[in-house]
């Protein structure tokens, strides 16, 4: 999500300002890019998949308000295809905050579960259905934040598989967390990442990754379920047409069902299957962001805390007011992408965060967001 | 290895980055063993060396000027015949057993020319500004061209302070690419003491450094009702006219021209601003950015700026865009933690911008004409 230039200049000179914070264009421009090159394209080469292998081949969305938002602003057609997708059977739907934000890391929690339960109502307007599973943004998870998604009903909940929880242990089978009773999906990060970020790299080892080797890797796999979860923008965006990632998905359930031993699973059924063999004990969050694989890239310096504060205090006064309109801006600019922007790491280590920035550099983000932010909370006061 | 180097200024005595960078350049080159013999003109404070294998040959008996452009009629006059004098003089008294020369800017580079002639060894020429910097882009005078073109022509190897001036020498000099090196400057870090609410602009007083902008954006910062003091520090022909430009805009009251300062000043002024503004119209590099920065303070340079393309962690701007250097200076000034991690990670990301890798990369540039 992206803002417009917001200087100095432009706090408090406008009552009408908060429609402003956004710049539509940009957002739409690149919604249809990203719509074109990969939503329509994978979801067609999805859909024919699972005719072609009569729902053998299953799999999981988790898809936020915003998204839907932009797609029944931009593209409906997007949503009918998402909506022909899930009616296969073959495809189960992962519960979400309805924003992509960091509210789960508030000192309260009550703004996480208002969020949850805007996407509840959007899954259930749109699709008719009720998710068991939670996957939180950017997989962020610590024990404080299972007992909440326990406590709100859900079953089962997914973040990384990272060695900072597991230790020596597998990713592979099911957990529990320490403090309550849920199902824990661990990401197995090298196979999903293989996929996701080495697939067009053409010094890693693995390259050219086909579909029959993939599946020849998960076959070798001890234990109960392989767990590859990736952006969607994987197919497509990430990796470009060119590169043969849609070769790839298109070869993948042939080739996993040529192996007797493996078959597809949705997230619910995965937990229904299989019993949890241990508990996890995650007292701070963890996620899947970056290497550090825990919140620094959204709180990782100064000027992103700073963010972070100003925009959670002005939502206990924002509440107050009960001014909806306002309300909903607030919510929009919990969108973490405008911490991500924030982040000085890319400038340390490697060009990440730069490639998905349209700004000069972290610190224009920040006096960009700060000052949206101020403006914002000047008309609460 | 043995240079003779010819330079024109050389600190304690010193108008810009050119004496700066002589000074770290051939210091870190002692250190590594290579001898230098530094030849610059003759001035009133008798500059010595404190190291074995660096000599400092003071030549001639004139007084030079401060500026590299001088705009006043007569001044020309004056600086033209003594530069001429300088080179003319530099050419008659080198002499001995080097395996290069190395000079730098139009001000050194007949001699080098001259010098290459006459010993039959290879000429490096550093380009630390251009006639079309130091004019900023407005009538670039054709007399410096023709001898900065020459200069490059004939340079064995040519060292541009960034990328930027690499393309300028490129374009306008039509030079070849392959025989230009970029090395960008480095700096000794200053280190820091309490902050003052003190907005800075150091530098000559010309058209290439754009203190005009600097003036035109402290009054928005000051028409907002953010409460500040200005300081324009250097000297240079648009002095007198700066000050009016305050009067008439009513903003002499927060503004202060310091005139010329000393080194121990110019450290004191960096340590105690808390934004440095290089508004630079033209800047082939800009060493007082790296000065600022190793001072804790957090730093605004022009976009086009050498030092923008080579340093991360500071802002950026168009000069002309007064409204955006405002709004960057008024944000440095209220938000503490952007403060904070500006100066925090410029300190950090400053050691890597050493004097001893500036003279690694340019014994790289000699082996490869020796």
């Amino acid at each position: 999500m992206r803002l417009n230039r917001f200087s100095v200049f432009n706090i408090h000179a406008d009552p009408a300002s908060h429609s402003n914070y956004f710049n539509q264009k940009l957002n739409h421009e690149i919604f249809e890019k990203v719509a074109k090159k990969c939503y329509i394209p994978t979801n067609n080469l999805l859909l024919n998949l699972i005719n072609e292998f009569d729902g053998k081949f299953r799999l999981s969305f988790s898809i936020t308000g915003t998204f839907v938002e932009y797609c029944e602003q931009y593209m409906p057609s997007v949503i009918d295809s998402f909506k022909e997708l899930f009616s296969t059977g073959a495809v189960d739907l992962i519960e979400e905050t309805y924003f992509h934000s960091l509210s789960s890391l508030y000192d309260d929690l009550d703004e996480f579960e208002e969020q949850v339960k805007m996407h509840r109502e959007m899954i259930k307007r749109i699709f008719n259905y009720e998710p068991r599973i939670f996957r939180n943004t950017e997989a962020i998870y610590d024990n404080r934040i299972a007992k909440k998604v326990e406590e709100m009903g859900f079953k089962g909940i997914i973040t990384e598989g990272t060695e900072k929880i597991l230790h020596w242990r597998s990713p592979n089978f099911l957990y529990k967390p320490i403090n309550t009773n849920l199902k824990i999906l661990l990401r197995n990060y090298s196979l999903s990442d293989d996929v996701g970020f080495r697939f067009s790299a053409n010094n890693w080892p693995g390259y050219p990754l086909t579909a029959d080797k993939y599946a020849g890797w998960m076959s070798q796999v001890e234990g109960d379920l392989v767990n590859l979860f990736m952006d969607y923008e994987t197919f497509g965006e990430h990796q470009w047409i060119e590169t043969g990632i849609f070769d790839f998905l298109g070869h993948l359930p042939g080739e996993v069902l040529k192996h007797e031993h493996l078959d597809f699973v949705k997230v619910s059924e995965a937990i229904d299957r299989y019993n949890a063999v241990g508990e996890i004990d995650v007292p701070w969050a963890i996620s899947w962001a970056d290497e550090d694989r825990d919140v620094s890239t959204w709180l990782g310096n100064d000027m992103q805390v700073a963010c972070f504060n100003e925009l959670k205090n002005i939502g206990r006064k924002l509440k107050e007011t009960g001014n909806n309109d306002l309300i909903n801006t607030w919510r929009r600019l919990q969108t973490s992408d405008h911490l991500y922007y924030v982040s000085t790491k890319g400038l340390k280590d490697g060009d990440v965060h730069a490639y998905f920035s349209h700004y000069d550099s972290p610190y224009d983000g920040f006096i960009n967001y700060m000052n949206i932010l101020q403006d914002l909370k000047e008309k609460v006061i | 290895m043995k240079i003779a180097m010819i330079g024109w200024e050389y600190p304690p005595f010193k108008a810009g980055g050119l004496g700066t960078h002589c000074y770290g350049l051939t210091q870190s080159l002692a250190e590594k063993n290579v001898c230098v013999d530094f030849y610059m003109p003759k001035t009133k404070h008798n500059t010595n060396s404190n190291k074995n294998n660096l000599v400092i040959k003071e030549v001639g008996e004139t007084e030079i000027f401060p500026y590299d452009r001088p705009e006043d009629k007569e001044l020309v006059g004056q600086f033209f015949n003594s530069v001429y004098r300088y080179n003319d003089l530099v050419a008659e008294k080198v002499k001995g057993d080097y395996d290069l020369i190395h000079c730098h800017d139009w001000l050194t580079m007949k001699a080098g020319v001259a010098l290459k002639e006459k010993m039959g060894i290879p000429l490096v020429l550093s380009i630390h500004s251009t006639e079309y910097d130091r004019s900023g882009w407005l009538y670039p005078n054709d007399w410096f061209i023709k001898i900065e073109k020459e200069g490059m022509e004939k340079a064995d190897k040519i060292i541009a302070v960034s990328h930027f001036t690499k393309r300028v020498i490129v374009d306008k000099y039509g030079i070849n690419p392959d025989k230009i090196s970029v090395i960008h400057n480095a700096v000794y870090p200053l280190g820091e003491t309490e902050k003052q609410n003190i907005v800075l602009f150091l530098g000559r007083l010309t058209i290439q450094k754009g203190p005009e902008f600097f003036l035109k954006a402290a009054k928005k910062v000051l028409d907002h009702g953010v409460s500040t003091r200005f300081v324009v520090a250097g000297m240079g022909d648009m002095f007198p006219s700066l000050i009016d430009k305050a009067l008439d805009m009513g903003i002499s009251n927060y503004v202060i021209f310091t005139g010329l300062l000393t080194e121990e000043e110019v450290k004191h002024i960096y340590r105690i601003a808390s934004v440095y503004v290089m508004p630079s119209v033209s800047e082939p590099f800009g060493i007082t950015a790296l000065e600022a920065i190793s001072a804790g303070t957090p730093t605004i340079v022009s976009k086009t700026a050498g030092v923008a393309e080579a340093f991360r962690n500071c802002l950026q701007v168009d000069f002309w865009d007064t409204d955006e250097m405002a709004n960057k200076i008024i944000s440095l000034l209220r938000y503490d933690p952007l403060h904070k991690t500006l100066s925090s990670e410029g300190k950090r990301e400053i050691n890597l911008f050493t004097w001893d890798s500036v003279a690694d990369k340019t014994i790289n540039v000699y082996n490869g004409v020796i």
